[in-house]
């Protein structure tokens, strides 16, 4: 058996490893990830009988942590398609080890997404009343349209680029033969299909990346449309897509470093993916203090009362502490971590997109509720603290998906394999063509 | 057969499980239970026929419910020209006071949950309060 | 074969397509019309708004009767806490309701007196441009509605609203109704409430209950299209506020100073 599988996976065995070895190690991550899950679980159902009172949320301040999840996680969402269909048109060969995985945090986190709205709901059991009853005047209706078009569009994505290696399992013929045989679509591996499926990637890398930009455009278009206080900006779209690619590659850092480490893949994913990740992160960190910087000036030329007060409360009043903490993490701790070559090593990598992500959402979260605590109308003792069922429901949620990577890493393969190959065999001669081409042509 | 032994009794179970519904009630003799809504003895007729009340009331309340929300329109013309005000409190429930004797009655037996008793109260029950 | 097998493929694929196309149609044909069918001409004839005379109101210190009629007939909830407060009317102070009238230098005593706010049952309503299910509306006669029977509870037409005036129901409120009004429907927990114009009793030709219940008459109500109203009266040649009239929403409650 082991012979069979050298012949045909030749010198990437160590790929497959995981789907075929089960460690202890397994058990004891499955175990714990079910656990909280279950925890989560045991929170929504305590808050679906009970209702939203089991939450800290109030009259005043009545969007909270849920919605914070909801942008933060559909935020992540960007980065699949960041690393795998910009990192593709783009030609950047180093994509190939990781654009699997960064594409499967996309589809993953997504659900989360848009599951943070509907346990968000008064009523869930009327959810599709959106649907019936759509009133496409409601920025909601748009980023219902938008987000289920992005899900479908980055599955398929994933999809497509899974078919050659499902047809590499169901020749191995070992466990689950016959499902990998129903997903391979008859697979072959002729030249005419490896044209097809070129053609097929690339058309909806292109289709994927403008879905991506509304995705994130009209997440905040929901605060943006309103008339309240440090919501209603004209830049909140860009604003938000740019935070959005920010954590979202900061996460795929993170779960790069967890891949190599947990299934040895040293040899594929290499310190030269988090240099070169680590660079775009550290652009991308100086674009978000671009934009924040942008934000607040104005608010704070503009001088309107109304927005002080809320612009106050961030810099010196009751969420001075998170403002800073959050403006700390997502700018100060990275940026030199990045820019510098001597630290943008993996562990620096890691550290400054760990730092980076609670950042985030922290910004998601001083984005959303200091504006509930005085819309136009002061309100007096307008407090917010998260409850139990709150955070069981995220820590739920955050495991809910780890869960989710952990299983589909145990059914298919997290590296390209075919993509490896396809760099090996064919993109390293085609690199050097197309660098020759950029260059004077002979004279001769 | 291959696996008999193991399929048969594996069958059999599950014919079992299935049909549990069917025999239990007729071993504890539910099996001629017919649901008696109590009628309202003062009254009588309802706003249409009996006949057409039992099968389209819920497309009747749904239509009152839109009509008089949404619409505006609080007037329901019947089918023999009488005017009723479109309302579930105010005209159903005026002679049908009590959820118990009326609703529940088929509504259990079928098993069909509504959530119009979320909002809407019985005269009846709030006496009990 | 292979051409057989695609043809097959194609042919099948066609005819799933078309059975879908029957109840995907009906699906979409059942739903309803985009604007609440039209009202009867009565409504759209009418512009129903409200007047606040504040120095009527202030004439009697810790009056609450238009606060205590109008929840006792809407069955709404006391829950005793700030946190999921409910409240269809409610006095505020006037420094809170009119920031942009500074008052520092006029010797004038009222920035502490409270005045009653409500929902301003706006003329161009933001609430109802976010609501994604139409569950709240501008009716032909000015009246935003809320449709308890479809809101999600969302709570996006309470981050559309300038103005605060929409609650939410945290839990279920029937525990905390001291007295349940029988006409009136109480509200289930997870959905949205707030001031309707007691559109149930104009309906009945009956005024707003907080209005019959002032006994200053410091509430006048009417249609604002009709000069011999009693809104319309007491808005007549006075001084004239209105709740932040610079965000366009067009209150059409009027207080009087």
């Amino acid at each position: 058996m082991t012979d069979k599988r050298e012949k045909i996976l030749g010198e990437d065995t160590v790929l497959f490893e995981h789907i075929y070895k089960t460690g202890k190690g397994f058990y004891i991550t499955v175990s714990i990830l079910g656990g909280l899950v279950l925890l989560g679980l045991y929170a929504y159902i305590t808050q679906y009988q009970e209702g939203l009172t089991v939450t800290g949320l109030s009259r005043q301040i009545f969007w909270g942590v849920y919605i914070t999840n909801f942008v933060f996680f559909i935020g992540i969402s960007h980065a699949g398609t960041f690393i795998s269909a910009v990192l593709r048109v783009l030609k950047a060969e180093w994509r190939r080890p990781i654009s699997r995985a960064s594409e499967l945090t996309t589809v993953f986190i997504l659900m989360f997404g848009v599951g943070s709205v509907l346990i968000d709901l008064g009523r869930p059991d009327r959810m599709l009343y959106a649907i019936r009853y759509a009133h496409f005047r409601s920025p909601l209706l748009w980023d219902i349209c938008s987000i289920t078009t992005y899900l479908t569009v980055s599955s398929i994505c994933l999809y497509l680029a899974l078919i050659p290696d499902i047809a590499l399992l169901r020749d191995l013929g070992e466990k689950r033969e016959w499902f990998y045989r129903i997903l391979s679509l008859g697979w072959t591996g002729t030249e005419s299909q490896h044209r097809r499926l070129d053609k097929a990637i690339t058309f909806m890398s292109i289709l994927v990346i403008p879905v991506m930009i509304t995705v994130h455009t009209v997440v905040s278009f929901v605060f943006a449309m309103t008339i309240q206080p440090l919501w209603h900006s004209a830049i909140f779209g860009p604003y938000f897509v740019v935070g959005a690619i920010f954590s979202g590659v900061a996460s795929v850092i993170v779960v790069m470093a967890i891949l190599r480490k947990a299934y040895h893949l040293e040899n594929y994913i290499k310190p030269i993916h988090f240099n070169n990740i680590g660079i775009f992160l550290m652009a991308m960190t100086l674009l978000w203090f671009y934009f924040t910087f942008a934000e607040y000036i104005t608010i704070v030329y503009g001088n309107e009362p109304i927005h002080m007060d809320i612009f106050w409360s961030k810099i010196s009043g009751k969420f001075a502490p998170l403002f800073w903490l959050h403006f700390v993490l997502c700018f100060i701790i990275p940026l030199p971590i990045l820019a510098i070559k001597k630290y943008r090593t993996i562990r620096g990598t890691v550290i400054a997109s760990i730092s980076i992500i609670l950042g985030m959402w922290l910004e998601r979260f001083v984005i959303i509720v200091p504006t509930l605590t005085r819309q136009r109308l002061p309100v007096e003792q307008a407090i917010y603290i998260p409850t139990w069922v709150e955070w069981s429901i995220f820590i739920g949620c955050i495991s809910l998906f780890m869960l989710l990577y952990v299983l589909f890493t145990k059914i298919f393969p997290i590296v390209p394999v075919w993509e490896i190959r396809e760099g090996r065999e064919k993109a390293v001669s085609q690199v050097g063509e197309r660098i020759r081409s950029y260059l004077p042509d002979d004279k001769g | 057969m291959y696996d008999g032994k193991k399929i048969i009794p594996g069958l059999l179970i599950f014919l079992g499980l299935v049909t549990y519904p069917f025999w239990h009630n007729g071993v504890s003799g539910k099996t001629g239970y017919v649901p008696k809504p109590k009628l309202p003895v003062d009254k009588k007729e309802c706003v249409e026929p009996k006949d057409y009340i039992r099968v389209n009331h819920k497309d009747l309340l749904d239509d009152w419910k839109s009509s008089a929300i949404r619409k505006g329109r609080r007037t329901y013309v019947a089918s023999n020209q009488k005017r009723y005000t479109m309302s579930l409190t105010r005209t159903c429930m005026q002679c049908h006071t009590d959820r118990a004797e009326f609703c529940d009655q088929c509504h259990k037996y079928a098993g069909v949950e509504n959530k119009c008793w979320d909002c809407h109260m019985f005269p009846k029950e709030i006496k009990k309060e | 074969m292979e051409l057989k097998r695609r043809g097959f493929l194609t042919i099948a694929g066609l005819t799933l397509l078309g059975l879908t196309a029957k109840p995907g149609w009906d699906i979409f044909s059942k739903v309803e019309l985009p604007e609440p069918s039209p009202t009867p001409e009565r409504l759209a004839k009418k512009k129903w708004g409200m007047a606040v005379d504040l120095k009527k109101c202030w004439s009697l210190e810790k009056c609450k009767d238009c606060i205590d009629a109008c929840h006792r007939i809407h069955n709404v909830p006391d829950l005793g806490t700030l946190k999921e407060e409910i409240k269809w009317i409610w006095p505020v102070p006037f420094e809170k309701v009119f920031p942009e009238h500074e008052l520092e230098y006029s010797g004038e005593d009222y920035h502490q007196k409270p005045v009653m706010v409500f929902c301003n049952q706006c003329d161009d309503p933001p609430c109802v441009k976010y609501c994604p299910t139409r569950a709240t509306w501008k009716r032909k006669d000015g009246i935003v509605m809320m449709d308890f029977h479809r809101c999600i509870g969302c709570r996006y037409c309470m981050a559309g609203c300038p103005y605060g005036s929409r609650s939410f129901n945290w839990r279920d409120p029937r525990p905390f109704i001291k007295k349940v009004h029988l006409e009136f429907p109480t509200r289930t927990k997870g959905v949205v409430e707030k001031c309707n114009f007691c559109e149930e009793r104009l309906n009945r030709n009956l005024l707003p209950a907080c209005v019959e219940a002032c006994k200053e008459k410091a509430l006048s109500f009417g249609d604002l299209k009709d000069p011999g109203s009693d809104v319309r009266r007491a808005l007549y040649h006075r001084t004239i506020y209105q709740r932040l009239p610079e965000l366009g929403t067009k209150p059409k409650v009027y207080y009087i100073l």
